[in-house]
């Protein structure tokens, strides 16, 4: 035997023979480090060393039987922690500070664990920090290793209250494993009709910052964006398929720029002469299905055009959803449910204005003392003879041209710029992506006085399709732009596709560096690794519509099933109170049940003395069948003796051990008893 | 015995005045049959919410309004599968003493003052039973001891806690509980059990003991010495109950292979009376003490004694049976 396979059977017999005080102490520290785990990928790095090293120091402790710290120190120790969470979070209340304390308080509360009370306390605040989990990621992956937390924190409230001798953990694991399982069937009831209703009140500041578009636009707003592999929407098409260099999912239309930053257009003009949408729509309309991912933003972006009429509109229960006059798509409050929607979409339209009106005059405004080199280039451009006369379209080719050949590089990295961002970009560094892109294009188009604004959602999907739906990840976010033209209206262009066409063909943005495994893989076998990662997905897939898409939308198409009209959420609440109300009677009946039953033995001991009293034989309760057996015989004499012998069988069966069917005797005793009879 | 003469143990703890609670507690235990052997079943368990079951109850209301909030669906499936395992627990705990078997074995007589032993027999039919708990029903008078056990299915477990019965005389067993909050803790399922037996209580002996009245003259009209006819050779006799291990002549229980005694003819002219006149001066509990000494006294010294009681008579003997008639007497005289 090596030395290590020796040092690891000792450390096993070292482990096996531990006091139950300590064994129990031990286990606790694992499941409370099991359950803090996934949270040091994103708290402090001081939050996750402070509790490691708490946990680490409990579990000395335990194994060398020391005292636990006074008082003052875990006091001192606690203040510590708060000021640090200050320090990290500028904030002692909120989402991320919560978490942090909370996960100080659970390793600190180890030091006291002195009393059962003590050790509820951690276990309660254990079930606590797994839902925060759930704040951060709700993936399959997530809740697997969550529920192995789950059934750890319970076995250990089982082991809390067995105080007797000391139970093998696999027995207390086994209880609770028990108990969580036959509460599986209310867990189900529950959660199916429990009423989905929605935020109680608003959701911290912290709540928003989510990925995914925002309803603004910053220089660097969109890089951290394009590197976020997570998932936007699926979609799936029901009758032709767009190639994903035709998918332009429109979000939100920024067409105020005050020199920093994008933002939706308020306008001063009245509401008569303010753009309209005006849409006009030609050839067939693509027919899609979309799960958006909660982005907690009050719009949805749809394929464009997306129009608002009553055979293509998206219609979803509970949600007022809006067209704006500028194309995109309204909620009445952010999504904060994942939600499914189904629309038709013409991706041959025309929108906007065809003749100039007053509102326009928002969509040629700039900045004053911004970019003045950048009006100047445009100014010197248009003061080219080619271009005084030139149209729209043309002034949007020579940018497009420009952008081609003049040098510039798309990266993810173009690094900081300064005040003059578009000047920067435009004419000394030329790096950048599509946002940077966008808004020069929108920018120079509009000191040339052509009407101009950005666009910003997603462009493209994931290259194949799994189960038949496209994904739209983070990453694929995008900005672009629209110009306006006389007698047109509002015309796309991807400034991007100038530099970078792939990013728009391929729709690929670039990808994220793999990660070690991935990474791995993909030297292996890519093909393997494209396999494996289609096929989590597609579990994942399966996760997300099952159980985390469960929302309002599904509880009413259950109950519209269940034979309602208009389902409410009052009749969501009545159908639980009726499913709980009627398990509460079976167990109701149950219990009478239960209360009259009787031991099969002596139940059939007063069957066979009410038997044996209708042939004239009295037996007392008590009597064995071989007493029995010689009433009969003393009572009866030779016409009870089949009777008699039958009764010593059971006799002999019963004492003398051996199996015995008492069902199949009973019908032999009450043969014999009909002859005797 | 003379246990006739004495007045019962009153059936019922007295509500001694006390506020309206502890006489309705008193009327309540008052209903519950007297009996050795506890069966237990719906009809005599009871359950409830602990204090750890409400703050549970009050985590899972915290944890469903973080999953309304935040629109966690995960959260409301890790809610309800809590909530869930929480309310099977109700039926585990009020499971883990539904069917058990109390049976209270006798309990053995004890001076006053001194702990008697109650031993708790616990049957379980079935399925393992986890984290029993026996204690008194009334804490505040009779101590706040646990005893803990678990009883294997199918198999017996006992418990034992001790009560210390302060005067001589019967004392009625007091109410036992009988709980657990297996598995989790969040319910306490309990039962109340009155059981019927006694405990008898003797005199506490006299510390340290006076000296022993002086023996009476032998061959007085009250002696009757017990002395079998016939039987006996060499001064031994065949083992009665009540002899002493001391009385058994075991080097002839070696060859004969019989158990044999001594006949106690040598001790008899050395036979003491134990007279109530003799503790004169004290009262009478006093007197009771001083007399259970010198019974105790006397059948350390192998001496023959006789108690002589107003009203009674017990006449000298010797022996474990004999010692026990005596104290038994004085426990439950007058």
């Amino acid at each position: 035997m090596t030395a290590a396979a020796s040092s690891a059977l000792n450390l096993r017999q070292r482990l096996t023979h531990l006091p139950r005080d300590t064994r129990d102490t031990l286990f606790h520290l694992a499941v409370i480090g099991w359950t803090i785990a996934p949270h040091l990928l994103h708290l402090p790095l001081w939050c996750g060393a402070m509790a490691l090293v708490l946990l680490a120091w409990r579990a000395r402790l335990a194994l060398t039987a020391a005292a636990l710290p006074g008082r003052w120190l875990v006091t001192a120790l606690l203040v510590l922690a708060a000021a640090l969470t200050l320090w990290s979070e500028r904030t002692l209340l909120g989402k991320e500070a919560g978490i942090t304390m909370l996960v100080v308080l659970m390793s600190l509360k180890t030091l006291e664990l002195r009393a059962r009370r003590d050790a509820l306390v951690v276990l309660f605040l254990g079930f606590f920090l797994v839902l925060t989990h759930f704040l951060y990621s709700q993936s399959l992956g997530t809740g697997l290793w969550l529920l192995v937390a789950v059934w750890g924190l319970l076995t250990a409230l089982v082991l809390a209250h067995m105080p007797v001798g000391r139970p093998p953990l696999m027995r207390a694991g086994w209880v609770a494993a028990r108990a969580a399982v036959l509460g599986l069937p209310l867990m189900a009831v529950l959660f199916v009709l429990f009423p989905r209703i929605g935020p109680l009140w608003g959701l911290p500041q912290d709540a928003a910052g989510r990925t995914g578009l925002s309803g603004s636009l910053r220089m660097g707003g969109v890089a951290t964006l394009a590197e976020d592999d997570s998932i936007a929407f699926r979609v799936r098409f029901t009758g032709a398929t767009p190639a994903p260099a035709q998918m332009y999912w429109r979000g939100p239309v920024l067409s105020s720029f005050d020199g920093r930053e994008w933002t939706r257009l308020a306008s001063t003009f009245p509401v008569a002469l303010r753009p309209r949408l005006e849409l006009e729509l030609r050839g067939a309309p693509l027919r899609y299905e979309m799960t958006l991912e909660p982005s907690r933003l009050p719009l949805l972006p749809l394929l464009e055009m997306t129009p608002d009429d009553d055979a293509s509109a998206p219609r979803v229960e509970g949600w007022l959803l809006t067209l704006r006059p500028d194309g995109q798509w309204q909620v009445d409050r952010p999504l904060s449910e994942r939600l499914r929607v189904q629309a038709a979409a013409w991706l041959d339209h025309r929108h906007g204005p065809r003749e100039p009106v007053l509102g326009l005059r928002d969509l040629v405004a700039l900045p004053a003392g911004y970019n003045p080199r950048l009006l100047q280039w445009a100014a010197e451009l248009r003061a080219q003879p080619a271009y005084a006369q030139a149209d729209a379209p043309a002034l949007a080719q020579a940018l497009l041209h420009h952008i081609g050949r003049g040098g510039y590089t798309y990266t993810l990295e173009p690094g900081e710029y300064g005040r003059d961002a578009i000047d920067e970009f435009w004419l000394d560094r030329k790096l950048g992506f599509c946002e940077h892109y966008a808004t020069a294009f929108v920018v120079a188009m509009r000191a040339m006085d052509v009407p101009a604004r950005v666009v910003t959602g997603y462009q493209g999907a994931d290259p194949e399709p799994q189960d038949g739906w496209w994904i739209v990840r983070q990453r694929h976010a995008h900005a672009w732009a629209e110009y306006w033209v006389a007698g047109t209206g509002w015309v796309r262009i991807d400034p991007t596709s100038a530099v970078a066409p792939d990013r728009v063909q391929r729709s690929l943005s670039l990808r994220p560096p793999p990660g070690l495994v991935a990474g791995a893989f993909d030297t292996i076998d890519p093909a393997l690794a494209l396999r494996l990662r289609n096929a989590w997905e597609s579990v994942n897939n399966r996760w997300n519509q099952w159980v985390l898409n469960y929302s309002r939308g599904q509880q009413f198409d259950l109950l519209r099933e269940l034979g309602f009209e208009a389902p409410s959420w009052q009749d969501l609440a009545t159908v639980l109170i009726g499913v709980l109300c009627s398990a509460a009677l079976a167990g109701a009946g149950w219990a009478w049940w239960d209360r009259r039953r009787q031991d099969p033995w002596q139940r059939l001991q007063r069957r066979v003395q009410q038997r044996l009293a209708a042939l004239g034989v009295t037996v007392l309760p008590h009597h064995a069948p071989r007493t029995r057996a010689q009433r009969v015989r003393t009572t009866l004499g030779a016409r009870g003796e089949a009777l008699a012998g039958s009764l010593e069988a059971l006799d002999r069966a019963r004492y003398a051990g051996g199996p015995v069917s008492l069902h199949s005797w009973w019908r032999q005793f009450r043969a014999a008893a009909r002859g005797a009879g | 015995m003379a246990e006739a003469t004495l007045p019962a143990p009153a059936p019922a703890p007295a509500p001694r005045g006390g506020s309206a609670r502890q006489r309705l507690r008193a009327w309540w235990l008052s209903r519950l049959p007297l009996t050795d052997t506890w069966q237990l079943g719906q009809r005599n368990i009871y359950i409830l919410p602990t204090k750890a079951g409400y703050a549970f109850a009050a985590t899972l209301v915290v944890m469903l309004l973080a999953a309304i909030n935040y629109q966690l669906n995960l959260g409301y499936a890790l809610t309800f599968l809590l909530a869930g395992a929480g309310l099977v627990s109700m039926h585990l705990t009020h499971g883990n003493l539904r069917g058990l078997t109390l049976h209270l074995r006798p309990v053995a007589p004890v001076f006053a003052g001194d702990p008697a032993l109650l031993d708790v027999v616990i049957t379980s039919p079935a399925r393992d039973r986890h984290g029993l708990a026996l204690r008194f029903e009334n804490r505040a008078a009779h101590g706040r001891a646990f005893a803990w056990c678990d009883a294997p299915a199918g198999g017996q477990a006992s418990a034992h806690l001790s009560l210390v019965p302060p005067r001589r005389g019967w004392h009625a067993v007091p109410a036992l509980v009988v709980e657990t909050v297996f598995p989790f803790g969040l319910f306490r399922a309990w039962t109340v059990w009155r059981p019927a037996a006694r405990v008898l209580a003797w005199p506490r002996p006299e510390q340290p003991p006076p000296p022993l009245p002086a023996a009476a003259a032998a061959g007085s009209e009250e002696r009757a010495v017990q002395r079998s006819a016939g039987s006996e050779l060499d001064g031994v006799r065949p083992w009665r109950r009540g002899d002493s291990m001391r009385q058994v002549a075991w080097k002839k229980v070696a060859r004969s292979g019989e158990l044999v005694s001594r006949e106690t003819t040598g001790n008899a002219s050395r036979e003491l009376w134990l007279d109530w006149a003799d503790g004169h001066g004290a009262d009478i509990e006093q007197r009771l003490s001083r007399l259970a000494a010198w019974v105790l006294l006397a059948e350390r010294e192998g001496l023959a004694c006789g108690l002589r009681l107003p009203g009674h008579l017990l006449p000298p003997d010797q022996g474990d049976a004999h010692r026990r008639a005596a104290l038994d007497l004085l426990a439950l005289w007058r």
